[in-house]
């Protein structure tokens, strides 16, 4: 027991295949891959300042590694194949052990054949909490899902499709909540919720109307924010964002209002109903608006003293205008070959073990990454190992410097984000847009 | 229920999730007796794209440019209807159009559509692989011949070039 003393909690994940109701109501199981048996995996909770070991035993049958998305950890414990670690062998073990210094909501997915692990299902909530929690009646996490199925419920094969890679990235027909294509979300009138909410869709972005209600953003993956209704009542979140928000549920006993995913023009569709019990109201005055939750420890960039470089994103289909999009003929169809780029350059194939730095920090400095989007597509961009502030969008200074680690940039647009490059290693900065990550948009920064 | 009053995604929730593709199936095999190209008025076309796609626009404005009338839907789902309507996923293109039947498949030229539809041969559909640059509602320069196939019975042949 020497060794369980030297953390707070051990978990074990085992990646196997798996079935699951995905669709429920009596429509056939789905054949997924999953951690320990379940669409999303166990979720994982900590405390600030926890320790964990996590034992990760592959029963896949291929390569895995597990990433802690937005976990700022030691570089060998990131979970990168060939970057920060070995990838896991079918049949082999690996431990993942480290303390979480930051509280908020984070993910846990694989970074090994991303874009078919996290497609056919491998997800899991990764929660960080508070030394003093949020005063709210309730928490609720909602990790979104969202799967390609075929009639029978079957998981459509297909992935890495070159011509929606290209594009918009393999976007699903089958959109769940925690693992279910969602029904009714019980809730009762009167009570304040907070509601922690995971893209763990492996292209799909969501834009959440909460219909007759008013959310408040409080926490932005993971990081807090001073509580603000979200843009144009929308709540976007793009793959592997993050949200936490404050809803005050303020409809009557016994009604119901939509949750609503606008996202897509002309595919919009009601995600959940909020249906509220017929029971009396919790509380009938109106609660203050919540308090901003405390900072977490990263370090406050120092712009003054900033050193700033340009990273251009390139490629995908029509460059609408002509300008650095590409076409794609016969000779494009066979694969492999770089359809997207940082910096002029591109990983393909997921070939990380030839991945030379595009940029080398020195650690302990501040750096502004002036991100430009030069193609016709959304790239949510995430850069491992730290958190950022976006200070900048198109030149224009942001309302709230959001804290961020994946940063959603629409097509040509650009921003800039700031951060202290405090931790060593070799970090990954790529597109969450999992095709568009296998197709090239994904790069290695170093602190040294 | 949404904003804009056009029908959701009904594919989302469980009473329809496993329908998709059941409407696309029925209709692959060009049907007998198709009128001649233009002899009945304006040929009707549904074109199916990627929402964000702005070439499969061009495309669906270069049809109606030619007296077609097209009605665009968006769609996430092309890999799959590509499949189930036998388009081999290497001579895929960037939307998929249902005219009379048959299936047109990327920046086809109208010319080689209207031979389509004159000829009624016996296949699904005809594809112009990928997205070359200088075909209808493409941009860039034409850098070579488009090379169009034809799909649906036997394996994929050399339907015309252009």
């Amino acid at each position: 027991m020497v060794r369980a003393a030297a953390v707070d909690k051990e978990v074990q994940l085992t990646p196997a295949p798996g079935r699951v109701a995905l669709v429920g109501g009596g429509h056939p199981e789905t054949a997924v891959w999953c951690y320990d048996g379940s669409v999303p995996g166990p979720e994982i909770r900590l405390r600030q300042g926890e320790r964990v070991r996590i034992v990760c035993d592959n029963r896949l049958a291929q390569d895995t590694t597990i990433h802690w998305h937005g976990v700022r950890v030691p570089n060998p414990m990131d979970g990168v194949p060939y970057v920060t670690q070995p990838p896991i062998a079918p049949g082999r073990s690996f431990i993942y052990e480290f303390a979480v210094p930051d509280a908020g909501t984070y993910w846990y997915h694989p970074h090994d054949h991303s874009s078919e692990q996290i497609g056919r299902g491998m997800m899991g909530a990764f929660v960080i909490e508070e030394p003093t929690p949020l005063p709210v009646d309730r928490e609720v996490v909602w990790v979104l899902g969202d799967f390609r199925l075929r009639p029978d419920a079957r998981i459509a094969g297909g992935f890495d499709n070159p011509m929606e890679m290209s594009m918009a990235g393999r976007i699903g027909n089958t959109v769940t909540i925690n693992g279910r294509v969602p029904t009714d979300c019980a809730v009762r009138s009167g009570e304040r919720v907070r509601l922690r909410l995971i893209n763990a869709a492996a292209a799909r972005i969501f834009g959440l109307e909460f219909r007759q209600h008013r959310p408040l953003v409080v926490a932005l993956d993971g990081q807090p924010i001073a509580p603000h209704a979200p843009e144009g009542g929308r709540v976007v979140l793009a793959p592997a964002q993050r949200v936490d928000l404050v809803l005050d549920m303020t409809g009557k006993p016994g009604s119901k209002s939509s949750v609503v995913d606008t996202f897509y023009r002309h595919l919009s569709y009601r995600l959940a109903d909020l249906a509220y019990a017929a029971t009396s109201p919790l509380r009938t005055k109106p609660l203050p608006p919540p308090a901003t939750l405390p900072r977490n420890t990263q370090p406050e960039p120092d712009l003054a003293q900033a050193q700033r470089h340009v990273v251009t994103l390139t490629g995908g289909m029509m460059g609408g205008g002509g300008t650095n999009g590409m076409s794609m003929g016969m000779g494009m169809m066979g694969g492999g070959r770089a359809m997207w780029a940082i910096n002029g350059a591109a990983i393909v194939n997921d070939d990380m073990q030839h991945m030379k730095p595009i940029l080398t920090l020195t650690r302990g400095k501040t750096y502004v990454l002036a991100i430009d989007n030069r193609t016709a597509w959304h790239h949510p961009i995430h850069l491992h190992g730290h958190s950022f502030r976006v200070i900048t969008r198109n030149g224009k200074p942001t309302a709230y410097r959001a804290w961020r680690d994946t940063v959603l940039m629409p097509p040509r647009e650009r921003a800039e984000i700031a951060f202290v490059a405090d931790n060593p290693g070799d970090w990954m900065f790529h597109c969450h847009i999992l095709d568009h990550q296998d197709g090239g948009m994904m790069a290695v920064i170093r602190v040294t | 229920m949404n904003r804009n009053n056009q029908p959701m995604e009904t594919i989302m929730n469980r009473r329809t999730a496993l329908k998709l593709g059941m409407s696309f199936t029925a209709t692959a095999i060009a049907t007998a007796a198709v009128p001649a190209w233009a002899a009945l008025g304006p040929v009707e076309v549904t074109l199916y794209k990627d929402p964000e796609c702005s070439c499969c626009q061009n495309y669906a404005d270069y049809l109606r440019k030619n007296g077609f009338a097209v009605t665009v839907i968006g769609t996430h789902d092309l890999p799959l209807m590509n499949d189930q309507l036998g388009v081999p996923v290497n001579l895929q293109g960037c939307h998929l159009a249902k005219v009379e039947g048959y299936v047109v498949e990327g920046h086809v030229p109208v010319d080689v559509v209207k031979r389509l539809l004159a000829e009624k041969p016996k296949i699904k559909g005809i594809t112009l692989p990928g997205m070359p640059a200088g075909a209808p509602g493409m941009y860039g320069k034409k850098t070579g011949p488009f090379t169009i196939y034809a799909f649906g019975s036997t394996p994929p042949k050399v339907y015309a070039t252009e």
